[in-house]
């Protein structure tokens, strides 16, 4: 809460005069949109593909693991059981979706197992619900992944089985949406480079084309993803006339503030936006 | 590990995988001791192992290996019960080799 206050336009509408003042506040400001970054990525959750689990990049020992250069802690996928070992403090399921195998440990919890137990085989929506968890069925998996040792696991926060066989289907085509939408930027509204893979889809979306038209109409050049998340978010963002700063965009998209600028100078190379108050305050060129 | 990996394919795909290990979602459309024959976007033979149960007109969920002739030695099946959205799991086949860095090594 208290970062607000330092991004309002007006305190840096009143610094901008000072070169060198402005390159300072931005420094320091750095840092702040990047402890949102990790404290918000905690708060995700994301469908991948086994193969994604361990292909997750870490950049050095303790680090967050990334997953298409993006911070990921909460992850959930479908697979196969193939082994279940119980051992005194966890059970260790082998799990396989097709993409690879992975181990997820889920650790046991005394008193819940022993609750388990009592209630016997039926199950009726208990939240450790391990009766349908049996070689060769399906489960699905809430957890985070960890590395132990140079091995890699996912410890489970639950672990359920698949009773829909749709669900396997829905969870590989969720996790390759989001894994383009990561890597590629959200869906374009209107033809152009949507043409890159996305074709298909693009006609469910027919209907954002007039929220955007504006910009479309004149062909929506060709920028990167990270140009058109700051675009968007300059479009939807509410804001006076001296539109908004590039801290506030950082800070909204939770992006690297290097990204934005680097984003921001894109968009004004290609007169899509321009500057206000000062050069690192933008807002949307509405022709 | 990308050797475990079993890319999901259907009738098209058997040409470029044969010697390979791929997983395959039909409907059972003719059942004949150890042999059946199912329809994933084009009909797939299959040599059954002795445990594999399938129901006629039901859908299944193949781990297998392709043949030289095309036909698919089967490790194991799974009913996958008769509400299968066969659109839905031909989108997922599309999707594995439109973008398979997120599902198999390609060799």
């Amino acid at each position: 809460m208290d970062y607000g206050g330092g991004y309002s336009t007006t305190s840096y509408g009143a610094q901008g005069g000072a070169g060198g003042g402005g390159f300072m506040s931005g420094s320091q400001g750095g840092s702040q949109p990047n402890k949102g970054n990790i404290s918000q990525s905690k708060d995700t959750l994301r469908p991948c593909t086994i193969k994604q689990v361990l292909d997750a990049t870490q950049p050095h020992p303790d680090a967050e693991f990334k997953i298409d250069d993006i911070e990921v802690q909460q992850i959930t996928f479908v697979g196969q059981i193939r082994n279940i070992s119980t051992q005194a403090t966890n059970i260790t399921y082998k799990l396989d979706d097709g993409t690879g195998t992975v181990e997820v440990k889920q650790w046991i919890d005394s008193e819940a197992s022993a609750m388990d137990l009592g209630a016997g085989g039926g199950g009726g929506g208990g939240k450790n619900n391990s009766s349908g968890l049996v070689e060769d069925e399906w489960a699905r998996v809430w957890g985070r992944l960890k590395a132990f040792n140079n091995r890699r696991h996912v410890g489970a926060h639950v672990i359920r089985p698949v009773a829909d066989k749709m669900e396997i289907t829905h969870h590989l085509l969720e996790a390759t949406y989001v894994h383009l939408y990561c890597t590629r930027g959200p869906l374009e509204p209107s033809g152009g480079k949507g043409a890159n893979g996305g074709g298909q889809m693009n006609g469910q979306y027919g209907g954002d084309g007039d929220e955007m038209g504006m910009g479309g109409a004149r062909g929506m050049p060709s920028v990167s993803p990270n140009a058109r998340r700051v675009l968007q978010c300059l479009k939807e963002t509410p804001q006076n006339n001296e539109g908004l700063n590039v801290q506030h965009v950082a800070a909204s998209l939770r992006m690297p503030l290097t990204e934005v600028m680097k984003a921001g100078d894109e968009l004004l190379t290609q007169s899509l936006i321009f500057t206000t108050v000062d050069d690192s305050t933008w807002a949307v060129l509405d022709l | 590990m990308a050797a475990e990996a079993t890319p999901r394919i259907n009738a098209r795909y058997l040409e470029s995988f044969t010697n390979s290990t791929v997983r395959i979602l039909g409907r059972v459309t003719s059942l004949r001791g150890e042999s059946a024959t199912i329809d994933a976007n084009g009909s797939v033979q299959l040599h059954l192992n002795r445990d594999a149960h399938l129901t006629l007109n039901n859908a299944v969920e193949i781990i297998g290996k392709v043949q030289p002739d095309l036909t698919v030695k089967v490790f194991q099946a799974m009913d996958f019960g008769s509400t299968i959205d066969f659109n839905a799991v031909e989108a997922v086949v599309d999707a594995t080799h439109r973008y398979k860095e997120i599902f198999y090594t390609a060799d």
